[in-house]
């Protein structure tokens, strides 16, 4: 019952998030920002779906495995990158070619004056620097528990 | 003002793609792995679907930010405008995908906790199982242990009971309830007459009271045993044996007797040497009563015969006081032999012992008695030892002694028979033998133990006072020896009287 709250308030904020005034058409279309909300949304499906794994594998006692402690971490760190792709793609949104020099090049840097929304923008593109330590922890789970698994197999 | 440089973004980009990708291709493997080992856990099925949606994720978003870059740096952003769309769709697609399986995460660990149940109720029935195998194992070892020292326990006992059995001095015997023998040891076969245990054997056969068997069974059915039943058993070769004989009865589930477990302990030796001490004391007290009477009439006779003696020189020759006189005096003197041996019997008569030769004395007693033996057809057969050892002895009594027995003989012989003398001294004995065998009809053995009682005779009246083997009897005595009776004798008729008498010790035979 818990989980289908979870899903409910998932779906029910999806809603919101997609159910915009607009006029009714038989056949709606689709202009350029709808890629990216929906693209934004599956971010917000992701978090979702990350906090309540974190959330459980919290409370379940049948896990006591150290692996799964890494599994927690991995759904913490892509829990906040997920966040901060969310607010990368956000802020990207709201800067225009002026604010930026040389693109295309490997002279490009963000034009000045620094704003906080290009500052926000700047750091979301460094992401990777939580990818990649949630990904390790995803492999260091795995690795612990095929360790385990071989160790008991032995036996 | 500092610019903000997107050099280190890029490459930041550039390297974190590439190994959030290889890294996400790592877990998928190990997520694999995993499913191929436990293919059983739904926890590393939900893993690995994780790993492979994040891997294809990671893959098309990696290759996308690596495509941008160098489509935009290359100066072809209009090729990445047209691409851009189709890759950030799909980034949705993947990342839909990763975030619906792990949202579906509850489903996989509710499948996963109720094999988990599933899997501990089946660890603790295999606890239970290998606990109880366990334990039956070690009640197994045990039990072996347990029959191997039963085992070896029996095994001594039964060895025990099987040297006993065996060894035993006694008849030990098991039968059916008609006597039928279905074990029996050796001394009980040699009890028997036998010198091997033939196949069949009837111990009720070997009674040879009727009624001391039926007594027997009657109190083996009544009481469940018999102790000490005193039989006598007539052996596989006809000669008897005193047998005191205890048994307990073998019940079935009934309770009715099918057989009997049994020792009977062979008593003819010592029946014999108690016949022979009760005789001994029988012939002590006679004797002593004889000696008394003996002493006592003695004086009288002796007065009486002197007086008739006196009586007679006053009278004639021809009256007839004189004659009643030389009855009395014939009478007197025939109680005067009577008394005489009497107190030889009872060994009161004076005696001088000298060295002899025991063969001589016989000689001396056949060549008086051969006649009248001859005269009556009886033929004497001598069988004397050479080198007869010296014997202690009275030859005038010893005389006496071989006189009886040899008219004994010619009484029992009557006419046409044979008379044996024979002497021996067997090697390395400290006795010789004398024996002298008739072959007359026998002693009966309802009297044999009567024949040495004084003024015991089977003779008409007038015809013997029944003191000569009384008399035989008492000088045998006084001469350390013994005199035993046979009768029948081995040939299964006549009699034997078997005499020894002690070696005389010498210097020279020391």
């Amino acid at each position: 019952m818990r989980h289908l709250n979870i899903l409910t308030f998932i779906t029910l904020f999806t809603l919101v998030l997609t159910g915009l005034p607009s006029p009714c058409h038989a056949f709606q279309s689709h202009p350029a920002p709808e890629g990216l909300y929906v693209h934004q949304m599956s971010h917000v499906l992701f978090i979702g779906a990350l906090a309540y794994l974190y959330w459980h594998l919290g409370k379940s006692s049948l896990i006591a495995s150290r692996g799964w402690h890494y599994m927690r971490l991995f759904c913490l760190l892509f829990l906040v990158w997920n966040c901060l792709t969310f607010a990368g793609h956000a802020s990207y949104s709201y800067l225009s070619v002026d604010d930026f020099v040389n693109m295309g090049t490997w002279q490009s840097k963000i034009a000045l004056p620094v704003t906080p929304l290009k500052l926000l923008y700047y750091l979301t593109r460094f992401e990777h620097l939580i990818s990649v330590p949630a990904i390790f922890c995803l492999f260091i789970g795995l690795r612990l528990f095929y360790r385990e698994v071989c160790a008991e197999e032995e036996k | 003002m500092i610019n903000l440089p997107l050099v280190p973004a890029i490459i930041a980009d550039i390297g974190g793609s590439l190994i959030v990708i290889i890294v996400a291709f790592l877990s998928a493997q190990y997520a694999y792995r995993l499913t191929k080992i436990q293919p059983e856990n739904f926890l590393w099925g939900f893993l690995f679907y994780l790993c492979v949606a994040m891997t294809a994720f990671a893959t098309s978003r990696g290759v996308g930010h690596i495509v941008r870059q160098f489509l935009i740096l290359s100066g072809n952003e209009t090729a990445w405008r047209t691409l851009s769309p189709f890759s950030g769709g799909i980034n949705t697609l993947l990342i839909t995908s990763a975030a619906s399986v792990i949202i579906y995460y509850h489903k996989w660990l509710e499948a996963y906790e109720a094999i988990q149940i599933e899997v501990g109720k089946q660890k603790v029935a295999n606890a239970k199982l290998a606990e109880t195998a366990e334990e039956l194992h070690e009640m197994n070892l045990n039990l072996e242990e347990i029959v191997e020292i039963r085992t070896q326990d029996l095994s001594i006992s039964e060895k025990k009971f099987r040297h006993f059995f065996e060894n035993s001095k006694d008849m030990v015997y098991f039968c059916n309830d008609g006597g039928q023998v279905s074990d029996i040891n050796q001394s009980g076969v040699e009890m028997l007459g036998y010198q091997e245990r033939p196949d069949k054997l009837d111990l009720h056969s070997f009674f040879k009271d009727v009624e001391d068997l039926e007594k027997y069974l009657q109190t083996l059915h009544d009481n469940g045993f018999v102790r000490d039943f005193e039989i006598e058993m007539e052996r596989q070769d006809g000669s008897l044996c005193h047998a005191l004989l205890s048994a307990n009865a073998i019940l079935n589930e009934k309770g009715e007797v099918v057989g009997c477990e049994g020792v009977a302990k062979d008593m003819t030796r010592i029946k014999t040497i108690t016949d022979q001490l009760i005789s001994q004391r029988k012939m002590a007290s006679i004797g002593q009563l004889a000696a008394g009477v003996a002493h006592e009439i003695n004086t009288p006779l002796g007065i009486i015969l002197g007086y008739s003696q006196l009586m007679q020189d006053d009278f004639s020759k021809e009256s007839e006081e004189h004659q009643n006189l030389n009855v009395i005096e014939r009478q007197t003197k025939a109680c005067q032999k009577i008394v005489a041996d009497l107190l030889k019997f009872s060994r009161q008569s004076a005696s001088e012992k000298v060295q002899l030769q025991l063969n001589d004395v016989i000689e001396d007693v056949i060549s008086v008695t051969e006649h009248s033996l001859n005269m009556a057809h009886i033929h004497i057969i001598k069988e004397l030892a050479a080198d007869l050892p010296l014997i202690s002895g009275d030859p005038e009594r010893l005389r006496q002694v071989l006189f009886n027995l040899i008219n004994n003989a010619h009484h029992a012989i009557g006419e046409n028979g044979n008379v044996t003398v024979c002497t021996s001294a067997p090697p390395g004995n400290t006795t010789i033998t004398c024996t002298v065998t008739d072959t007359g009809r026998g002693i009966p053995a309802e009297i044999q133990d009567k024949i040495f009682d004084p003024f015991f005779t089977t003779k008409g009246v007038g015809q013997g006072t029944g003191l000569g083997l009384s008399v035989t009897y008492g000088i045998i005595n006084d001469h350390d020896g013994s005199v035993i009776l046979e009768s029948p004798t081995s040939s299964g008729s006549g009699t034997s009287f078997h005499l020894s008498f002690p070696i005389l010790i010498t210097k020279t035979n020391i």
